[in-house]
């Protein structure tokens, strides 16, 4: 009897499922991003609006990323619907905290995908998460980073206009 | 709209059946086919997973407790496929069941390619 659904599809279908929740997860941190891009620019914090445009495409491009390889491996890529897009934030600083919490979840959901790789042995899906594990230190390191910029800075006095001034040069080059 | 086709034995290997129904591969064709409730229908390997997908959907715990009088049918309809099953609460677990045997012997299929063909030992 032949391996019919192996011929298929490379991925099984945890994997996938996996991948698919990952799609919505990044579909759903890009729109967060351009939400707080909204509220960023309506408050006057143009340069850090500018910054969240920025990472809403970045998290776009990595949902498309996931999108065309569980295509490439023969799986069924899902569209997702994202709904309950936050507005409204307390204040400059919470956005950034949100923000960080994001990158956080993103990180520790695709830790989650590899533990699944790893027990099955899926080797290809794992060194295509690699490039993700690379980004998300990058990810994680800026938000971090925005957030530090409140402590050192401080917000009193023109302090959030100078963050604000900040959180665009944040930039992360470490060796890999 | 229901179709019965005749099986020709050869051509057909029963991957997993139980007394209620089987499923066959035939693998000059590449697909499957579902005797059950009565009809025998032709699933390719896009279809059968999107029926994998329907019956292991349905809450059988909820309609068990659902004391509403609305009678315990489910339309299993599958986009893009010719069948559709209109299934009570019994057959739908019966379905299930049949289903899930099928899907541990392909896995079991799978595994044992890997072990005679495809991995060097």
């Amino acid at each position: 009897m032949k391996d019919i659904i192996r011929a298929k599809c490379l991925i099984s279908s945890d994997v996938e499922a996996l991948i698919n929740q990952q799609i919505k997860k990044e579909a759903h941190s890009s729109a967060i991003y351009l939400s707080m891009a909204s509220w960023c620019n309506r408050n006057g914090y143009d340069f850090s609006a500018d910054y969240f445009f920025k990472q809403s495409e970045e998290e776009r491009m990595h949902q498309l990323k996931f999108y065309k390889y569980v295509l490439d491996m023969g799986g069924t890529a899902i569209s997702p619907e994202i709904t309950n897009i936050k507005i409204e934030y307390n204040s400059f600083r919470e956005v950034f905290e949100e923000a960080l919490d994001q990158e956080i979840s993103v990180t520790q959901s695709i830790k989650n995908i590899a533990a699944r790789c790893h027990k099955e042995q899926d080797y290809v899906t794992l060194e295509f998460l690699n490039w993700f594990f690379r980004e998300q230190r990058e990810e994680e390191y800026k938000a971090r980073r925005a957030l530090e910029l409140f402590d050192v800075i401080g917000e009193e006095g023109t302090g959030r206009w100078q963050i604000d001034k900040h959180v665009g040069q944040i930039n992360y080059s470490a060796e890999a | 709209m229901q179709q019965t086709l005749p099986i020709p034995s050869a051509v057909f290997t029963e991957v997993f059946s139980t007394h209620n129904g089987a499923i066959y591969q035939s693998d000059s064709e590449n697909c499957w086919y579902i005797d059950f409730a009565g009809k025998l229908a032709r699933f390719d390997y896009r279809n059968l997973l999107k029926l994998k997908k329907a019956v292991y959907q349905i809450d059988i715990e909820d309609l068990l407790l659902n004391s509403t009088k609305s009678a315990d049918l489910e339309i299993i309809f599958i986009c893009a496929c010719d069948h559709c099953y209109v299934l009570s609460l019994i057959q739908i677990i019966k379905l299930k069941e049949l289903l899930q045997g099928t899907f541990t012997m392909l896995e079991l299929n799978h595994i044992i390619y890997d072990r005679l063909y495809r991995i060097i030992i």
